[in-house]
């Protein structure tokens, strides 16, 4: 399949679909009752790691854990990972060659030293450039205007689900927890219960988990409250939105006083600092503090997004002119959190079993600087995975001088990497198969990755070797 | 933008016919204070529930509740088209297409019910006990008309719509691009706020925030409204398009504008818009067109920094030209010539009128926006959506203009966009004659008996008949009115400064819908801005306010202070819990329920309140029974 098949396929069938008018209504819950059984039955169990089979495609399956950057406001690919001296790029960049490749080492000077861990795509195509759908697109796998785009899922919640029955009883921590990323996209149709857990990290840990009333009080007035709101809780009158307030009281009460909480949530300033580079301390590096600690504690969390965003450099990209978020002060904090995680999952062996995303919405512009300084929105872009058994220190597809197009797209399929292809690659390695496909309320199909079971797209499978 | 699914995230649709989901039983697994009331009722749902009949807890809970009156709903086959006729334009709409389709509506609402839902809708407040006692008690027979007119005119009424069209028309300090910074927050703020006390009609006031002409956004309010479409350190056309793509959503309910400014519809709306697929961009750069000769300078208050600064909003002289097709750099594709035209003149793009000659474009393009039918739709449609949950056009912003007339509906597969085609024509024009009164449009819905019906249903429910409206779908509450209502019940009154960083307000801001803005307000990003947060009240930019419920929500109401220090029996001698704990036991618990909740304990509530109290310390017993009213879903929802 390559760019011209993939064109031509998407005109032939463009998805014509019933307007939302016509669709039959039907609850939620009327939903889940036809498809609990696709969601959590018929799904093979893959109890240990490893290429498994589900018949109709073979998953990676070398994942446990997902971290998903999101790097919002789309930074520049030709200042970071798709590094290209121009006209414009200043000496501070200091992009010299480390491992093979041309390295901006003013701009991500630890990261240097992890590329052995990070395969590095380079043949990533947007499909939009505005910041809001490209985000969305990025982070559902689809685009969020067309039909079903309102409603479907972020991959996060799609893997929750999935996941719902590997967590054990003793496991509070919610499947799916979102890091310094208030605007992660929620579970869009699918339970409340996979909605990403959004928390804003803090030295003191989880807000609102404990109080001085005490745990033998908390737990009985928790008791008191289902006598006498039970009616109103369970297959309530109010519907679906009362009972999902059952279930967060339910997840909220297993992470009060509870001394696991504390330790993965909590952290001191000086990890704080070191997850700064020795600068700092920002919401950023806590974010992957956090993260790392939370997956060693095994508490149930399997898919962590963390956002960064401020990589819009429309105006002073290099920060000659004075501006204070400009691709160096960005781009080392994204490096002294990021190369510090990876370095800390290393050490701790969590790496292995951790699929590791790096992406932004789009790319900037290449070659020489806009009028104003910058670099505005570009389609071209990048995409980095590193972690459960990816192969590191490669590059996957090549661009030209300036970074504008891709001149060899580095895999099978022959034709830019699309956001849906990561999503797809996502699943894969945690052993969910993309091409799985769900009934709705609205009367048409949810596939996890759109039109992969025609093989439109797919895991990117050159990144395990 | 995800515009928001009203159907899902206000889903009220279990009705009493339904079986158990077999979800239920792994959710249970992870809550281990299981008390004997839950697993009968999940006893209940294994052998499903007689359709028609209410069982003793829903009713006990919901039915059982004051005068529960028989009533034989319109609609039924005991109605003449005659009686139908002479209903409403909402009730005519509404309860001839559930005759016509065998649906039966809702019950109506008890009296309980209607007074605490209209208090919320209406003021975002629950009702004072008092009121609750004497409205059921009032015998009169137009005594819910009375009271919503009471409502309307109350200081709370401004409050709270000054919130609603504050997220409608964007009004923050920050954006993605641009600052008005508190004191153009305070200026849009009370702009709003002036209109709707003093009953200005919405269509000057979009004639106002769209002509908007001024040298000061800190003391002009309307200027802030244009000023947050501004796109900086791109080419001004960027800023055209933006700046037109916001009016016709705030004003068309017309999202795809925004689309149409990047590409033709053809091979992007194909399936999402009949009007869209066949729109070009060029109509979209004639409508762009009619603020090419607007200029946004700004001033900077400092000498030694830019920033902060406030904006100039009028019609320079120095922009002599049309919108021009120019550009390669912004954030929109290039913009080059077609043919040997360079330039696009203002042209509407609906009716292809164009300014007078002379004629400022902007109070051109305000005079052509309000005369559109889409913005009398968009305007009740929006309204619509937060009494009925279910908006007449969803999403509320994506209007398909070419599939609202129910009398020339669209063919090819493509169907009409309305739940109710004919009820929104209507509705939009007794908006309209009614010279765009948003007051008598709120009456209208709310004085309806579509709007008075209960959220229980009676049988056993199809959710194909949620477009039909044939019951009142429950809403979670605004972070803002959970916060009011746990203040105003308590008794207990915080002390918000604002006055430091908001001009016009005042150093003890109690109620947060008073606050100008969401943005880490009232406390600069601490516990109680948090708390507002965790309900998801949105940015004003690129999160909207959402309903959905969340664990964060789940500790907050158990252990936040906010709510904590509200249900002490001690230390407080004028809260709630304080002032009635001397009172019997029946009188404790009555007037808890009442004064929380606005309606009295069902016979096993009160059993089980009753029991609480009589066991261990009374006042602790008694926090805790506060306690668990303030973590009912019943308090944070509106049924």
């Amino acid at each position: 399949m390559n760019e011209e098949k993939l064109r031509r396929h998407l005109a032939k069938y463009p998805r014509v679909h019933a307007t939302y008018s016509e669709a039959p209504f039907l609850s939620r819950r009327r939903f889940f009752e036809i498809a609990g059984a696709g969601v959590g039955g018929s799904y093979l169990a893959q109890p240990l790691l490893g290429e498994s089979t589900s018949g109709a495609v073979t998953t990676k399956n070398t994942a446990k854990n997902v971290i998903f950057v999101l790097l919002t406001g789309a930074p520049s690919h030709v200042d970071t990972f798709d590094c290209k001296v121009g006209p414009s790029t200043p000496a501070a960049l200091r992009a010299e060659t480390v491992g093979g490749v041309l390295w901006p080492n003013g701009v991500l000077p630890g990261l240097g030293a992890h590329l052995g861990k990070m395969a590095i795509v380079r043949s990533m195509r947007a499909w939009a450039l505005v910041h809001s759908l490209g985000q969305t697109w990025t982070q559902i796998g689809r685009n969020p205007a067309a039909a079903l785009g309102d409603v479907s899922p972020n991959m996060g919640s799609v893997v929750a689900s999935e996941k719902e029955r590997d967590r054990t009883p003793s496991q509070v921590f919610p499947t799916f927890l979102a890091l310094n990323a208030n605007a992660a996209i929620g579970p869009g149709y699918f339970s409340a219960t996979y909605a990403p857990f959004k928390v804003t990290p803090s030295t003191t840990g989880l807000p609102n988990t404990s109080n001085n009333d005490g745990k033998a009080r908390s737990d009985a007035r928790l008791r008191f409250l289902h006598t006498i709101d039970d009616p109103l809780r369970v297959l309530s009158p109010l519907g679906k939105a009362a009972e999902d307030y059952d279930k967060f009281y339910g997840s909220a009460n297993g992470m009060m006083f509870n001394s696991a909480v504390d330790t993965a949530f909590r952290f001191t300033a000086a990890d704080s600092v070191r997850y700064a580079g020795g600068g700092v301390a920002n919401g950023f590096g806590n974010a992957c503090l956090v993260a790392k600690q939370v997956l060693a504690a095994n508490q149930g969390t399997r898919f962590i997004q963390i956002n960064l965003g401020g990589w819009d450099m429309h105006n002073d990209i290099y920060g000659t002119g004075g501006a204070a978020v400009n691709i160096f002060t960005l781009g080392r904090m994204f490096d002294a959190g990021m190369s510090t995680l990876l370095a800390d999952l290393d050490s701790t062996g969590l790496l292995k079993e951790t699929l590791v995303v790096m992406v932004g919405e789009f790319g900037r512009t290449t070659g020489a600087l806009t009028g104003s300084g910058g670099r505005d929105h570009y389609l071209q872009h990048f995409a980095v995975f590193a972690g459960a058994g990816v192969r590191g220190g490669r590059t996957i597809g090549a661009t030209n001088a300036s970074g504008s197009d891709t001149t060899s797209f580095g895999w099978k399929h022959d034709r830019y990497i699309r956001p849906e292809d990561v999503m797809a690659t996502v699943y894969s390695a945690m052993g969910i198969d993309w091409t799985k496909q769900l009934p709705t309320p609205f009367g048409r199909t949810f596939e996890y990755v759109p039109d992969a079971s025609d093989g439109i797209y797919a895991p990117i499978e050159e990144l395990w070797g | 933008m995800r515009p928001v699914w009203a159907l899902l995230l206000i889903s009220p649709l279990c009705g009493f016919g339904q079986q158990a989901a077999a979800s239920d039983d792994g959710a249970n697994a992870s809550c281990t204070l299981m008390g004997p009331q839950r697993e009968r009722i999940l006893e209940a749902g294994k052998y499903g529930r007689q359709p028609g009949r209410l069982t003793e807890l829903t009713a006990g809970v919901m039915g059982r509740l004051g005068d529960v009156r028989t009533y034989i709903p319109g609609g039924s086959r005991t109605n003449s088209q005659l009686q139908l006729d002479q209903m409403g334009t909402i009730d005519r709409h509404i309860y001839g297409t559930l005759q016509a389709k065998g649906v039966t509506p809702a019950p109506r609402t008890n009296d309980y019910e209607f007074i605490r839902r209209v208090t919320l809708d209406l003021t975002g407040r629950i009702p004072l006990p008092e009121r609750v006692t004497q409205f059921v008690a009032d015998s009169r027979a137009n005594k819910r008309e009375l009271l919503v007119d009471e409502l309307l005119a109350k200081p709370e009424w401004v409050d709270k719509w000054t919130m609603f069209y504050g997220d409608l028309f964007k009004n923050n300090s920050v954006n993605t691009n641009i600052r008005r910074d508190t004191e153009g927050v305070s200026a849009f703020h009370e702009w709003i706020a002036n209109a709707l006390r003093t009953g200005k009609p919405y269509s000057t006031m979009a004639t106002e925030l769209v002509s908007a002409t001024g040298t000061n956004s800190y003391q002009q309010g309307e200027l802030n409204f244009l000023v947050g479409s501004f796109q900086p350190q791109v080419p001004q056309q960027d800023t055209y398009d933006q700046t037109a793509a916001d009016v016709a959503r705030t004003f068309l309910g017309l999202g795809h504008m925004n689309c149409i400014l990047c590409h033709n519809g053809r091979g992007h709306l194909d399936t999402l818009s009949l009007w869209g697929k066949s729109t070009t961009r060029a109509q979209g750069w004639g409508m762009a067109s009619f603020f090419s000769r607007t200029a946004m300078p700004r001033t900077s208050i400092n000498s030694d920094s830019f920033v902060p600064y406030y904006w100039s909003v009028g019609t320079s002289a120095l922009l002599r030209n049309d919108y021009q097709l120019n550009t390669t750099t912004g954030n929109r594709p290039a913009r080059q010539p077609i043919g040997t035209q360079t330039t696009v003149p203002p042209a509407y793009l609906f009716t292809g009128a164009r300014p007078g000659p002379g004629e400022d474009y902007r109070t051109a393009f305000a005079r052509e926006i309000v005369a559109d039918p889409l913005f009398s739709k968009s305007a009740v449609n929006y309204v619509w959506e937060h009494f009925f949950g279910l908006a007449l056009v969803t999403p509320s912003d994506g209007f398909d203009p070419a599939r609202l007339d129910p009398d020339n509906p669209p063919a090819d597969g493509w169907t009409l966009q309305p739940t109710n085609a004919a009820l929104l024509r209507d509705l939009a024009a007794d908006f309209v004659a009614n010279k765009y009164d948003v007051k008598k449009l709120m009456r209208q819905i709310v004085t309806s008996s579509a709007y008075q019906m209960a959220s229980r249903y009676e049988g056993a429910w199809d959710p194909n008949w949620e477009p039909l409206y044939a019951r009142h779908f429950v809403r979670r509450l605004w972070g803002e009115e959970i916060h009011d209502a746990l203040v105003q019940s308590s008794g207990v009154t915080p002390s918000y400064d604002l006055l430091r960083q908001y001009p016009g307000f005042s150093r003890t801001e109690a109620y947060a819908m008073r606050i100008p803005e969401p943005l880490s307000t009232p406390d600069r990003g601490g516990p109680v801005s948090r708390f507002l947060d965790s309900f998801l009240r949105g940015n004003r930019d690129d999160e909207e306010r959402r309903n959905d419920g969340s664990i964060s929500q789940a500790l907050a109401l158990m252990n936040d202070p906010l709510v904590l220090t509200r249900i002490r029996g001690t230390g407080n001698a004028t809260s709630l819990l304080q002032r009635n704990l001397a009172r019997s036991d029946e009188e404790l618990v009555n007037t808890l329920f009442l004064t929380v909740l606005s309606r009295p304990a069902t016979d096993s509530e009160k059993a089980a309140a009753l029991a609480q109290l009589r066991t261990g310390t009374r006042t602790a017993q008694a926090e805790d029974l506060l306690w668990s009213l303030y973590n009912k879903v019943d308090f944070i929802f509106s049924y």
